[in-house]
């Protein structure tokens, strides 16, 4: 490490030791004007950090850290095209996919804006037949069930976004359901192929690689529902009829049988846990439609511009990255708890999981050496009023300290103000509203939040100085939710050049997949050696053996 | 009496011709439109049997003469008459605005139109809202449109039965006074509250379009169990229970009263919180009827309809009509558009309306003559049972179809004999 950045990091040390010691009631008590100082806007987010523990002298360390370790010149390197991703030799361009028509894109000999929006335009033509209900099954009937089929990136982004912008469904004449099926024990293929008729329902087969495990078996035990159905002879329609691919690797796609004109491609260059906005998003333009998914897109552009052009001390990704190096690194605050105040964000939290811990989730520098300091803290969460009722006692009382991210829209069920319960509906939202803030401030504040807290017993008592930030969302719409999810993306690519690892690759979760196939043999008995096993697992394979032999 | 009769529907011409018959003076308001133009040139824009005499009749008479709907009634008339089509409730309205109330004028309102249960009541409403509505009669009746086509005029001079819907003394001795020509040898009105009038109009629809729906239903079973529909539908005919009619399966059933009726009761439920669940899946079933001969195709040429050329014999919703409203061939031209299929149509006389729906395209084209829409054909779809259609010349057809499929909407051609003449034949329910 250069002497640039350990100053850099010895300084920022030495300043924490101070910040350490104070409580956040401290702040608040001492500047009034705390807010005014530490909170953020840009379009419709509002970040509030002000429950952060630190001070503006902090601010102006943690942007001598990013300065130090060349944040802007990786912010560059990103958006230029480059191979950030070096140990897969490739560049991460998922920003690309949001580029408007008229955006000029050159790598190399590539028109990177025009070949996003050819399979844009692709997915537009397919959406809109299918949304028309003009989108036929081998018999002729109209498709009313698509299924999603996909893992990871394939799965948890079109899931959490479909679900979040279900207020945004556009109709269909023959009323279009969406669905996901992911597990590759089939479970939720296997309750949806219960009552869905093979005649009007179809598959999108979504794998990057397109040798997903998970999700060949699932398709292929869909292929087999239909040729039930159709019989075997039928499976040249089935096919043409009732499976569109979304892969990177059109060739894998043709070898499984995907007709080329339902082929839907993108790049390399597309990390899957980045893909939402690449035809893997299909499920997001069947619900709410193509000009829907395109204002999606719009939001998370404008955060790139965003990321690359404001000074640091008003980015939100730049800020958001700092200060959870801060947190991580100074503070040593290894968890950090994502809490939605909206049951449309439920998925939010498993969304936000995998962007973060499968990116940052390192300990090897991208020069191969270890790492010297955390990296990724334990990140997990839930819809904030339920999640108050299970988890929270620890946040409030418990020995760790963990940080929290609020989010929550300000107007909600404005959309339905013509809908006769619209007032109940609102009125739910304001208690969650209510919810939200007040156990931020109790958080962050702890019994000096509350009056004569002195007289109650210990058990009645709150530590506080829990730090949090606050997003406010305008409101949820597809616009604020690209933007949303763009500044948690950015956010990870900051302190992953803080912590000098590569975010875009994932090779801690290669290893386990192979090993489960030698173990599958053993299973189903092909492979009769349990030696080159540990004693535990040839306990338990001798335990599994046994039932299934019975 | 003076009568004054709004509307362009067969119903208004058949209640206006009819009363002007026996002596009333009816002044007949008709919508601008295409009816209006033929009305206004002594034409009858119906082929109704007896109609287009009695209109001559009476004309020539002088009890029948033609208004524009904003045109007050006759200074001498206390009684409306409406038969609007479905969807111009607002019209009824805007004609209720513009009723003279000066010097204490009462007013009777008949409405034959299909609305929405309850609109009889919301009409009459409207009446009594009128200046002097609390020192003068103003009453709204019910008096549903039961008249089938082709017997329109006969089933008027010698209805089995009148149902009225009025909850007013007055106005029920007015009706009856208008009606008495037709009610000499008994008593055939039966009067109900106006709510209950139009429910069993919309029952009666409602019963009508459930019958064909089962036998859609029907017909697809007999496709898949290789049974021929029209034996079993002869066979159930037969049964004194059920009866002949309406039991024809076919391609779907369309026109804007028709279908439009039926919707009307659906919605009248569902709004009302109740599900109306057998009607819901005959509407539902009717609309995937609409779809049959698609499928049918879809399925011979291996579910890949790019650039073929289809034919369509017939887009009127029904024989003898020049509207579309609703008919099976729009949802059967947008299903093949949607595939790339060029789509070339004959019709003796829907053919403005369908280039109107369709605008200009390059996958639509019309043809004058039935042949010459089969040249080059990959299958021809029948799917109004107009009578040109019924005994064609065969081998001319078969000389210029590219493949001889026939897909018969409206089994209106024997299996056996088209397979005899060289052609691939599938009906609905039998081939």
């Amino acid at each position: 490490m250069t002497d640039a950045k350990e100053t850099q990091w010895d300084e920022l040390i030495t300043h924490g030791s101070v910040v350490s010691k104070q409580h956040l009631a401290d702040y608040f008590a001492e500047d009034p004007e705390r807010f005014n100082k530490m909170h953020r806007q840009f379009g419709p987010l509002l970040y509030d950090f002000s429950k952060q523990r630190l001070t503006d002298q902090t601010l102006k360390h943690l942007i001598d850290l990013a300065d130090a370790h060349d944040l802007q010149g990786w912010i560059q390197r990103l958006f230029s095209g480059e191979e950030v991703n070096d140990s897969e030799g490739r560049a991460a361009m998922h920003w690309a996919l949001r580029l408007p028509v008229d955006a000029k894109c050159q790598v190399g000999d590539d028109d990177i804006t025009s070949q996003v929006h050819e399979q844009l335009q692709h997915m537009e033509l397919i959406v809109d037949k299918i949304r028309a209900g003009q989108w036929r099954g081998a018999t002729g009937e109209v498709i009313t069930d698509v299924i999603n089929i996909g893992v990871g990136g394939s799965d948890l982004g079109p899931l959490m976004v479909t679900e979040a912008l279900n207020d945004f469904t556009r109709k269909t004449p023959q009323g279009l359901n969406v669905h996901f099926a992911s597990t590759i024990d089939g479970s939720q293929l296997s309750q949806l192929l219960r009552d869905k008729k093979p005649q009007s329902t179809m598959f999108v087969i979504s794998s990057k690689s397109f040798t997903t495990i998970d999700t060949l078996t699932n398709a292929s035990t869909a292929l087999q529902w239909l040729q039930r159905s159709f019989g075997r002879r039928a499976s040249a329609s089935i096919l043409h009829c009732h499976f569109i691919g979304v892969s990177a690797s059109p060739h894998k796609m043709t070898e499984w049988g995907i007709a080329e004109e339902n082929q839907l491609g993108f790049w390399g260059w597309v990390g899957g846990r980045y893909s939402l906005w690449s035809a893997i998003g299909l499920p997001i333009a069947l619900k709410i439609g193509v000009k829907g998914f395109r204002r999606l897109l719009a939001g998370a552009h404008d955060m790139d511009e965003h990321f690359k052009s404001a000074p640091w001390r008003d980015n939100l990704p730049v800020l958001m990255g700092m200060i959870g190096v801060w947190n991580t690194n100074v503070l040593d605050i290894n968890a950090l708890s994502i809490l939605p105040y909206d049951g449309r964000l439920k998925q939010l939290p498993l969304y936000f999981e995998q962007l973060e811990m499968e990116s940052n989730g390192k300990s090897v520098k991208r020069d191969g050496q270890p790492v010297t300091r955390s990296t990724c803290p334990i990140i997990w969460g839930d819809v904030g009023p339920n999640a108050q009722h299970a988890f929270y006692q620890l946040l409030h009382q418990g020995t760790e300290a963990v940080t929290c991210d609020f989010i929550v829209p300000v107007r909600r069920y404005d959309e339905a103000r013509h809908h006769e319960a619209a007032e109940e509906l609102a009125a739910q939202h304001q208690l969650s509203l209510a919810n939200c803030l007040a156990q931020s401030r109790l958080l962050a504040l702890g019994d000096a939040a509350l009056k004569d807290a002195d007289e109650l017993p210990t058990h009645m008592r709150y530590r506080g100085n829990q730090p949090s930030s606050t997003l406010l969302l305008d409101e949820l719409n597809p616009y604020s939710l690209g933007a949303l999810i763009a500044l948690y993306e950015h956010k990870v690519f900051v302190q992953s050049v803080i912590w000098d690892v590569n975010p875009f690759d994932q090779w801690g979760v290669e290893m386990g997949k192979k090993i489960a196939m030698s173990t599958l043999a053993k299973i189903r008995g092909e492979d009769a050696s349990l030696e080159d096993t540990d004693s535990s697992s040839a306990g338990l394979l001798r335990r599994i053996e046994a039932e299934w032999k019975s | 009496m003076y009568i004054d009769v709004y509307g362009d529907t067969l119903c208004a011409l058949v209640s206006a011709a009819g009363l002007a018959a026996t002596g009333h003076n009816v002044s007949l308001h008709v919508p601008q439109g295409p009816a209006a133009t033929t009305l206004a040139r002594g034409g009858c824009p119906y082929r109704e049997p007896g109609l287009p005499e009695m209109l001559a009749e009476q004309t020539t008479a002088g009890r029948f003469k033609l208004a524009r709907v904003d045109v007050p009634p006759d200074e001498k008339s206390t009684m409306i008459w409406l038969a609007l089509s479905p969807t111009d409730m607002d019209q009824a309205f805007q004609i209720i605005k513009g009723l003279p109330v000066d010097g204490e004028r009462s007013w009777l309102l008949v409405n034959q139109s299909t609305f929405p249960v309850g609109s009889t009541e919301a009409l009459q409403q409207a009446l009594k809202d009128l200046p002097g509505g609390e020192s003068t009669q103003r009453v709204a009746a019910s008096l549903p449109d039961l008249l089938i086509e082709g017997a329109a005029v006969s089933g008027f001079i010698h209805a089995e039965q009148w149902i009225l819907g009025c909850d007013s003394d007055w106005g029920k001795r007015m009706v009856a006074e208008a009606l008495r020509p037709f009610n000499r040898r008994r008593d055939n009105i039966m009067i109900m509250g106006p709510r209950e009038a139009e429910f069993t109009k919309l029952a009666v629809t409602g019963m009508l379009a459930t019958r064909l729906s089962f036998m859609n239903d029907m017909a697809n079973l007999a496709d898949m169990l290789d049974v021929d529909i029209e034996r079993v539908r002869q066979g159930m005919g037969k049964d004194k229970r059920i009866g002949e009619s309406y039991l024809y399966p076919g391609c779907g059933f369309g026109g804007l009263s028709f279908s439009q009726d039926v919707m009307s009761l659906a919605s009248t439920l569902q709004h009302s919180g109740i599900q109306a669940q057998l009607l819901d899946q005959v509407l539902r079933i009717n609309e995937r009827q609409k779809e049959s001969l698609f499928r049918k195709l879809w399925r011979y040429y291996g579910t890949d309809l790019r650039g073929r050329k289809v034919a369509i014999w017939g887009v009127a919703f029904k024989p003898e009509s020049a509207r579309i409203d609703n008919a099976p061939a729009l949802k059967l031209i947008e299903a093949l558009w949607a595939q790339d299929v060029e789509v070339h149509v004959h019709d003796p006389r829907a053919l403005p309306a369908l280039a109107e729906w369709a605008g200009p395209r390059d996958d639509l084209v019309l043809h004058k003559d039935q042949y010459a829409a089969l040249v080059d054909a990959d299958a021809l779809m029948l799917v109004t049972e107009w009578s040109a259609y019924m005994s064609p010349d065969l081998p001319h057809m078969k000389g210029s179809m590219k493949q001889p499929l026939i897909l018969d909407g409206r089994n209106i051609w024997d299996p056996t004999f088209m397979k005899q003449n060289g052609f691939d034949y599938f009906g609905i329910g039998r081939r």
